[in-house]
Parts: C-alpha cells; sequence; structure tokens
C-alpha cells in the first residue's frame, strides 16, 4: 500500500504531505477515498489542488481499462501456438502451448512430467530457435537426457549445441528462490534490450508442488498466501510478456479408490488454464515402457476427457537408455 | 466526495446516471428464477469450484450484451475486471464468430469495441481501479453490465496481509464491496461477480447430498468466506457445478437463487464449441 510522501506524483508538495498526515490521510487509498471537501477544510489546503491531486494519483496507481477490440488487435500479433514436439499432446492442447497461459502436467512420480518438459525445451530450442527457461526445483533436470533429444532430433553437431545454450536452467530448492527467479526474469524482460539473450517464449518449472508442499499445514494462510503469490506472478509473466509457462505438479487422491486429482487443493485449482493428466499405461511384458496416456482435466478451449497416446521414449535415442523419467519428489 | 462529484455533473452525465442505460431483459433468461432478468443495481454471484463453467457463462453473458440488435444481442457495453488474468479473448472470438451471421472481421470487431477490459493484480489496485471507473460509467451511457471475475482473488493474500487484524485482513475488500454497491446504485449498473470455491465444505458429504439438501434450504451448505459487506449486497447467488457422469451431453448445471425471495431454480446446460447452450 503506497505511502503519501512529497513527489510521489506532480502536485503533491512537500508541504502538503504532513498536513494531510496530520488529519489521518496517510496512504494513496486514504486519499482517494476520503471526502476532499473535508480534507481541505481540516488542513486549510486549496479544494482544486486537492482534486488536481486525487486525479493524478487515480491515473498513476490504478489499471486502465483497454478497449476489447483493440486488446483483441493486439492479441492477434502477440499470441503464439508453441508446438510440445509431441504431435499427439499438440493434438490435446489444441496444436500446441497457448502464449499468455499457464498449463499444468499433472502425474505420480514416474508418469513422464520431467520427460515432456525436456521435449518441450528441446523442441522450443531446436524446432522454433526460442529460448527456454527451466526453473528446475527437484533436481530432475538431466542435461544429458536433454542433449540425447537433440541428437535425435538434428544431425548437425553445432546445431544441438546452439540449442542447448538457449535452454537456460536455474535450479531453485524453495518458494522464495523460485519468486526471486521470477522477479530476474521479469526484470530481464523489462529491459529487453539490454539482454544478451534472446526472446524468451517459455517458461518450464518442474516442479511447482516441491516448492509449495513445504509451506502448506500448520499456519494455513501464509502458505497459501505465498502459494497465490507464486501463482499471481506466473499468469502475470505470462500475460504480460506473453510467455508460455507450463508447470508439473502431484498428484493425489481423496480415498485409496477415488480418482486421481490434482495435489496443491483448491486455491491452486483455479490456476492453470489448461490441465494435462499423465499416467503410465497399464505395465506390459516388456522391460522398458514408455507409453503414456495423457487426458485433458481443464481446457478453455477443448472439450476435457479426451485421451491421447505418448511416447516419452521418443525423440531420445531409445535403444540408448530406458528412458525412465527422473522424479525428484 | 460525492457531492462534490454531483456538483460537477454536467446534463448529459446526469441523462445517463438516471435514464441512459437500457433494459437487460433477456440476457438469459434461463439463468434467473421468476423475474427471468437482472435489473438495474442487482448483484449476482456466480458460485462454484475450477472446471464449472463460471467463466463460459460470463463469456455467453458478455456475448449475448455485445452482440447487434440484429444478431439477436442487447447491443450494450461491458466492463470486465479480471482479477484472475485468466480472460481468454480468443475464447470469446470463437464464441462470437460462432452467434453471428456473417462473421467477418469487421463485425467481430464492432462487437468488441463494446468491451472494456481491465486487469488488476491486488487488492489496493482493484480499489483504486473501482475509484477511476466513476468517471467511465459516467460517460458511457450504454455501458450496463460490470463483470467481476474473481472477487475472491486476493482472499489468501488480503487475509496474510493483514496479520492477526481480522478488520485489516478484510479491509480492502470490505471498502471495494461498498465502493460497488455505490457504483451499481447510483450508475444502474448489474454487476456480476464470481466467487471460487476455495473452502472445503464443512461435511464431507457427496456433491449430490448438497444439492438435495440446497433445495429446502437455499444457502445452509455454502460456505461463505468473503467479507459481510459482499454476503450483504448479493441479490442472486448462483451455484456451478458439473456431473462427473459423461453420458450425459448437459453435464453442467446451476441452481439459481433469488436471496430475498428465496426463489429457487435449477437448470443444467452444456459447453460446445458456440459456447453455453441451455
Amino acid at each position: 500500500m503506497a505511502l503519501l510522501r512529497a513527489a510521489l506524483c506532480p502536485g503533491l508538495t512537500a508541504q502538503m504531505v504532513p498536513l494531510l498526515r496530520a488529519s489521518g490521510v496517510r496512504t494513496v487509498v486514504d486519499f482517494v477515498s476520503s471526502d476532499l471537501e473535508d480534507v481541505a477544510q481540516k488542513c486549510s489546503l486549496s479544494y482544486k489542488a486537492l482534486v488536481a491531486v486525487r486525479r493524478v494519483l487515480l491515473a498513476q496507481f490504478s489499471a486502465f481499462p483497454a478497449n476489447g477490440a483493440d486488446l483483441y488487435e493486439e492479441l492477434k500479433s502477440s499470441t503464439a501456438i508453441l508446438s510440445t514436439g509431441i504431435p499427439s499432446l499438440d493434438k490435446l492442447l489444441d496444436s500446441g502451448l497457448y502464449t499468455g497461459e499457464v498449463t499444468e502436467l499433472m502425474g505420480a512420480p514416474g508418469s513422464g512430467k520431467t520427460q515432456v518438459c525436456l521435449s518441450i525445451a528441446a523442441s522450443m530450442s531446436l524446432g522454433l530457435k526460442q529460448h527456454v527457461l527451466f526453473l528446475d526445483s527437484t533436481g530432475g533436470f538431466t542435461a544429458s537426457r536433454l542433449y540425447q533429444m537433440l541428437q535425435a532430433q538434428a544431425e548437425d553437431e553445432e546445431e544441438q549445441l546452439e540449442a542447448l545454450q538457449r535452454v537456460q536452467v536455474t535450479r531453485v530448492f524453495d518458494v522464495y528462490e523460485m519468486l526471486r527467479a521470477l522477479q530476474e526474469l521479469r526484470d530481464s524482460l523489462s529491459q529487453q534490450v539490454l539482454s544478451s539473450t534472446g526472446p524468451l517464449k517459455v517458461v518450464l518449472i518442474d516442479s511447482v508442488s516441491a516448492v509449495i508442499y513445504p509451506l502448506l499445514g500448520g499456519k494455513q494462510s501464509e502458505g497459501l498466501a505465498l502459494m497465490m503469490q507464486l501463482a499471481r506472478e506466473l499468469k502475470m509473466l505470462a500475460r504480460e510478456f506473453s510467455l508460455a509457462v507450463v508447470v508439473t505438479n502431484q498428484v493425489t487422491r481423496d480415498s485409496s479408490a477415488g480418482p486421481l486429482k490434482p495435489a496443491l487443493g483448491r486455491s491452486w485449482s483455479f490456476v492453470p488454464s489448461t490441465r494435462v493428466l499423465l499416467q503410465s499405461k497399464e505395465a506390459t511384458s516388456e522391460k522398458t515402457n514408455t507409453r503414456r496416456i495423457a487426458s485433458l482435466a481443464k481446457s478453455p478451449r477443448q472439450p476435457t476427457g479426451i485421451q491421447v497416446v505418448l511416447d516419452v521414449g521418443s525423440g531420445g535415442a531409445q535403444e540408448l537408455s530406458p528412458a525412465t523419467p527422473t522424479q525428484g519428489l | 466526495m460525492g457531492d462534490a462529484f454531483r456538483r460537477a455533473e454536467s446534463g448529459t452525465q446526469l441523462l445517463a446516471r438516471l435514464e441512459g442505460r437500457s433494459s437487460l431483459k433477456n440476457l438469459e433468461p434461463y439463468l434467473f428464477a421468476e423475474e427471468g432478468f437482472p435489473v438495474h443495481g442487482d448483484v449476482v454471484e456466480f458460485h462454484g469450484p475450477e472446471g464449472t463453467g463460471k467463466t463460459e457463462m460470463l463469456y455467453h453473458l458478455i456475448a449475448r450484451c455485445i452482440l447487434p440488435k440484429s444478431g439477436g444481442g442487447l447491443e450494450v457495453e461491458v466492463m470486465f475486471i479480471d482479477t484472475d488474468y485468466h480472460f481468454d479473448m480468443l475464447r470469446l472470438v470463437t464464441i462470437l464468430e460462432h452467434r453471428l451471421a456473417q462473421s467477418t472481421e469487421e463485425m467481430i470487431k464492432q462487437c468488441l469495441g463494446k468491451l472494456f477490459l481491465v486487469n488488476c493484480s491486488s487488492s489496493t489496485q482493484l480499489l483504486l481501479t473501482l475509484y477511476s471507473l466513476e468517471n467511465m460509467f459516467c460517460t458511457h451511457p450504454s455501458l450496463c453490465l460490470l463483470v467481476l471475475d474473481s472477487i475472491s482473488a486476493f482472499y489468501w493474500i488480503d487475509r496474510s496481509n493483514g496479520g492477526e487484524s481480522f478488520n485489516l485482513q478484510e479491509m480492502n475488500l470490505k471498502k471495494c464491496a461498498e465502493l460497488l454497491e455505490k457504483l451499481v446504485r447510483e450508475y444502474h449498473l448489474a454487476l456480476f461477480a464470481t466467487t471460487q470455491t476455495i473452502m472445503q465444505k464443512s461435511t464431507s458429504s457427496a456433491e449430490s447430498s448438497f444439492s438435495l439438501k440446497l433445495q429446502h434450504e437455499t444457502d445452509t451448505d455454502y460456505r461463505p468466506y468473503l467479507c459481510k459487506s459482499w454476503q450483504q449486497m448479493v441479490t442472486h447467488r448462483i451455484f456451478f457445478s458439473k456431473q462427473s457422469n459423461s453420458g450425459n451431453s448437459k453435464a453442467f448445471s446451476v441452481i439459481s437463487c433469488h436471496i430475498q425471495k428465496k426463489h429457487v431454480v435449477k437448470r443444467s446446460f452444456s459447453i460446445g464449441e458456440c459456447g453455453v447452450q441451455f
């Protein structure tokens, strides 16, 4: 909450501030919501000057409405649909990840969340030549696996290395580190000119539940407030800088027989625009099972409940590794 | 301050304030019990868990408002306050395209010209923005609908910022509610606001018993958590839910309650490519 001080806005002079404070008007909200005629009399200030200050404060601190037609025009040029590099997942997401939105991948350990994230990173950096920020909170990011995926998609070694350089990995092991990393991202994006890195389109967070779980329980409301702060920051970044934000989440059940549902509870459930549930296909006789079922649990565009089959082993050289997802949780 | 404003009002503004707003009849008869449409000054709360169609219903209502009269719309302006950074313009455009006879780019833009959008990132900013919007309601006589999605967005953050003091925790929201009430009353608007089900129900009983109970005693099992000033200004409360059994085509349903008259009506609807269908 902004406190009134001299030079906060034009017209608010150093003489006015103490007078206002003496009559109980301390913050911008106090000023805007008080009866200016009353204040003018109490502080013997010019009513006209106060009205002018109020107008400037409102312009400075309130959000400005945009016309829908203008916004649409702007969105048409700023929105991008980014392919995940997995054709069946693209189909599920109505052709890919939409910028400006938060997409959640949820699933039990070993369901392929990290693999899908790595695959998205590979496809973005190699295919679309976009920079990717990977926030790793579980230690699950493995560069060799990413390199493997790149090798499978591109012949040229130079090209592979360039793609690897476009993926920036930051390890964050608690929510404060994560918020700081996002703040740094915001700073660097808002001074785009200075940054040496190219345009960023995707932020991958694996996993968001790992940093939020320790906060929940006990003194509930503080942990929930931090969680919502993180959610708000992710959504604002996505909107303001046209980023596609992908987060991974755990799953839980109400009872042992109940259906799988995303972890982090109700308040978080409103955060992602799109949710995809990843599940292993029933174990087959083969030793390595790389097939996963992805089903759409929430979407603003597609009917929920549709399912596709993914192969998390593809993209990397299949004969090289058993391709078991590396989950830190 | 109210008085100061009143004195500065011009003749056109006075007219806009008192009689310029057109009727919201035909907005969506299925959504309201008894009288069939919200009158100016009504405050409608959409309440429900994630994925039950609240935002879709808002798109539906917005489309009804901003479509031209020739296309079955009301041709009025809408102000949408997005506190969740959730509004999907492309989705609204898809819905409009399905409902317009010839959906040229020009027509779409003409419709969208009647929609105003503002994002708020904190309850303080919401409050200040509401103050600054007052001028806009004055100067736009055809602005009839104010949509706030959602009013519960800052609940946890405000609770934590307020520390131990209960008053501080809900101070901003209380001020917002009071200001909303004043705006809605003075400028003859209809307000639609969503509140999210973020609290566990007190009992762990299944959804079915919830809706059964609801028909008898309208709002017993619903757990209000927002400040009193908000609870008291709501005139209609509409509960959203979704049936999980997939065989039914109309999987979504609403229970609409008129708070004072205690009328309750239950409807089900489906959501398709072209939006909400009753």
